[in-house]
């Protein structure tokens, strides 16, 4: 059952779970320049909101690569990086209407959210707000 | 990369300007964990007996835990620790925001501040190193505007831990604010950082790792844990509602404080369902519910108000214990004035809670007819007046008037007034007043309350599972009594020294770790064996349950030998002769709603017994620490490799 990200950013608390999990989940450290999703937060309006890629169905990103480098994996959806066609020209980055792909500064390529799989981390550790949930493709969006 | 087998101090001397970093001896974490623990020793070997908890001679101490910076759920607290300026004892703090694991990230468990500076400054850290800077044009600013300030003076990550015009002033219960809203509070450790001149600590974590010792069984170990969190009762309650959630029903059982703690209920069911955290939804307050770092449980609120007299008003918070503070307490159950008044105190970085017992006490003393007019500035400090509130936190920040009289706490400002007014004075036996809990009908927090190491209040011994309000309460009371049928209930005299010890050496090991009280007390997600594999996953440092707990009580006992040293005794374990001497009014008088000295005499005799400390003078033994290992500990300046 292949999933999609689907983001509530008024729900949002800012507590970075999503940002530390995920890094985890890739790294097995904790560097929020490693994660995949990364939060906007001004804590003096308690405002905050994820960033990651919700896998568009016509992905702006996509059409953006002038390489060729990112695709949709077949089997979840996600969009996956070629590390060894991209060139890090970062066009993937500005073409993101959400600003979800982040990037790896020590690999100078864009880090993309890969669904982990099928089972996002983020959406495990974000049960209570819900600001990143999952919905089911070709089902509505539940937000 | 930060990893959490190796702890580090950064010591800077504010005289002199100079700083270095140390190591922490290995031991020292597998005897203290960390944070709290081994921060209370730095404190012990640093500040002699009856330093000035004002002058250079004393220090102040931020620490991070064992797990902060990781994925530890609600890893994100920081405890500060010093001598207390309200009360001149031991004082360990605490507070959220992201602050702790930004400072873990860059290195630095404790950050250690000695001395005095001359002139204003502030430090700014981040992977480039150390350097203390001049605040001159922050001092006098406000906890929002200095932490706005020098959050831009890096990358998007900077937190900001600081002092407001209350700690600059020296006002005695002077709070530090991290991450503009989250206060280490109660006791003054502000009103110490501005006696050090020091008005900020600014971290930018950019570009920074931590790594775990065995990520695979430390993942599991989360993953556990944040399921007994997701599943606890309490939890998704302070979740949706936050702790403030249910002030009209604790108001009903008569167990919310009012008119400086006379009574337990405001007779006004309507005012006090507006003060409700369940309400704040419908009403259009609440704005934003906030999480500190890593949180899953997100009780912190950010309110708003849209109109009225005060709108515009806007600030993090209120907890329970500020709408009890600034609202019943001091006959007040306007919520507006409420959200009002803790954007002041969350800017001025003042505490809320003595605050609100400061004024709760002048009303009652000028009520009482002790107080003149030669005094109160034209104030009337008359129940729930908002002019008077409002023109009252102003004074006591800038110390100006009667504020001045409030500024040192409701102990000493009873010494000056004279009379009884003694008697109203909210504060046990260290000269801080207690929160909001209805000691009277609640013995295991009368308990803790007055054998709190800082002064009475429920913040190193939350001992909510007494009541067995929610499963995961009773689950605790049946492990801790054996039978929580029997044991449970406020007005329930046997087992409170096991409850309350319990909960001390967890809450103990919380701060240790960096993990928030919320997730092993109040909600009760993580218990001993789930702390213990987090610990030991994360560390490296192999430890049981059994062995944790123990860290933790060493902790409490360490703690406590500082307040020994400064020849405290049991006399101090005490609790407001209004809970000893006035019986709790609208109350069942079966149910005996009074704590009387006999019954606080059988629960101290019984907790001293349990922790193997002397029951005369209340403090622990030579065989007792020896037992502990803190003969060692404490005779040997190891704190460092």
């Amino acid at each position: 059952m292949a999933v999609r990200l689907v983001v509530n950013p008024e729900r949002c608390t800012g507590c970075n779970s999503c940002v530390l999990a995920c890094s985890f989940a890739h790294a097995k450290e904790y560097a929020f320049e490693k994660a995949r999703v990364r939060t906007s937060r001004d804590a003096e309006y308690a405002d905050a909101r994820p960033r990651v890629c919700v896998q568009c169905a016509e992905a702006p990103c996509l059409a953006a690569c002038p390489t060729g480098a990112l695709s949709r994996t077949a089997e979840t959806g996600a969009i996956a990086v070629d590390s060894d066609l991209c060139t890090g020209c970062g066009l993937c980055r500005a073409a993101c209407p959400y600003d979800g792909i982040h990037w790896d500064a020590t690999s100078k390529r864009p880090l993309i959210c890969d669904l982990c799989g099928g089972e996002p981390e983020c959406v495990q550790v974000c049960r209570f707000s819900k600001a990143i949930t999952t919905r089911v493709v070709g089902e509505e969006d539940p937000a | 990369m930060t990893t959490p087998h190796m702890q580090r101090a950064l010591y800077v001397d504010l005289t002199t300007g100079q700083t270095r970093v140390e190591t922490i001896a290995p031991v020292l974490i597998e005897k203290l964990l960390g944070g709290r623990g081994i921060a209370a020793k730095i404190l012990y070997d640093l500040v002699p007996k009856g330093a000035d908890p004002l002058g250079p001679e004393n220090v102040l101490i931020l620490s991070t835990g064992a797990l902060s910076g990781t994925g530890a759920p609600a890893a994100g607290r920081l405890c500060v620790t010093t001598k207390g300026a309200q009360t001149g004892v031991y004082l360990k703090t605490s507070a959220g925001g992201h602050f702790s694991p930004s400072l873990r990230a860059l290195g630095y468990d404790y950050l250690v501040f000695c001395g005095a500076s001359d002139r204003p400054v502030y430090v700014w850290i981040d992977r480039d190193g150390v350097r203390i800077r001049d605040a001159s044009s922050l001092w006098g600013k406000g906890v929002r505007e200095t932490t706005r300030t020098l959050s831009t003076g890096g990358s998007d990550r900077v937190e900001v831990g600081c002092i407001g015009p209350a700690g600059e002033n020296g006002v005695r219960f002077a709070n530090v604010m991290f991450s503009y809203y989250c206060s280490a509070s109660r006791c003054g450790a502000g009103a110490v950082m501005g006696s050090k001149k020091l008005k900020a600590i600014a971290v930018d974590p950019a570009g920074t790792t931590v790594g775990v010792a065995d990520p695979e069984a430390f993942l599991g170990a989360v993953r556990d844990a944040r399921e007994a969190i997701y599943d606890d009762t309490l939890a998704t309650q302070l979740y949706e509602f936050g702790t403030a959630a249910d002030v009209d029903f604790f108001n009903e059982l008569r167990s919310h404080p009012a008119y400086n703690f006379q009574r337990s209920y405001i007779d006004d069911p309507e005012g006090a369902r507006r003060l409700s955290g369940r309400n704040w939804i419908p009403a259009g307050y609440l704005k934003r519910r906030r999480g500190c770092a890593g949180c899953p449980i997100a009780c912190h609120r950010y309110t708003e108000v849209a109109e009225g007299p005060f709108t515009g008003s806007h600030s993090g918070g209120p907890q329970l214990e500020t709408v009890n503070a600034l609202g019943p307490r001091c006959g007040n159950t306007d919520v507006e004035l409420v959200f009002r008044l803790n954007e002041l105190c969350n800017d001025y970085g003042l505490d809320v809670s003595t605050t609100g017992s400061s004024i709760a006490w002048l009303m009652e003393t000028y009520e009482r007819g002790l107080l003149g007019e030669d005094v109160l500035d034209g104030i009337v400090p008359t129940w729930g007046d908002s002019e008077a509130m409002l023109a009252l936190v102003d004074k006591i920040v800038k110390r100006d008037g009667v504020g001045d009289l409030l500024a040192d706490g409701t102990r000493e400002a009873a010494k000056r007034v004279g009379g009884d007014s003694w008697k109203w004075t909210a504060h046990g036996g260290k000269g801080l007043e207690i929160t909001a809990l209805e000691l009277r009908s609640a013995l295991s927090y009368a308990l803790a309350f007055a054998v709190n190491v800082r002064g009475a209040d429920h913040l190193l011994t939350e001992t909510i599972a007494e009541f067995g309000g929610t499963k995961e309460a009773i689950a605790v009371m049946d492990r801790i009594t054996g039978d929580a049928e029997k044991y449970c209930g406020g007005s329930v005299l046997e087992k409170r020294a096991e409850i309350v010890r319990w909960h001390e050496d967890i809450y103990a090991v919380s701060d240790a770790l960096g993990i928030c009280a919320f997730t092993t007390t109040a909600a009760y997600g993580i218990d001993e064996e789930r702390a213990a594999r987090l610990f030991s996953a994360g560390t490296g440092v192999s430890l049981s349950a059994e062995q944790l707990m123990k860290a933790g009580r060493r902790i409490v006992t360490l703690e406590r030998c500082f307040n020994m040293r400064e020849g405290l005794t049991r006399a101090n374990d005490r609790i407001p002769w209004r809970m000893m001497n006035e019986v709790q009014e609208d109350v069942d008088p079966e149910l005996d709603p009074i704590v009387t000295q006999e019954k606080l005499d059988t629960m101290l005799d019984e907790y001293y017994a349990l922790h193997g400390w002397d029951p005369e003078s209340g403090n622990p033994t030579r065989e007792t620490l020896a037992e502990l290992g803190l003969l060692d500990l404490l005779s040997e300046r190891a704190v460092h490799a």
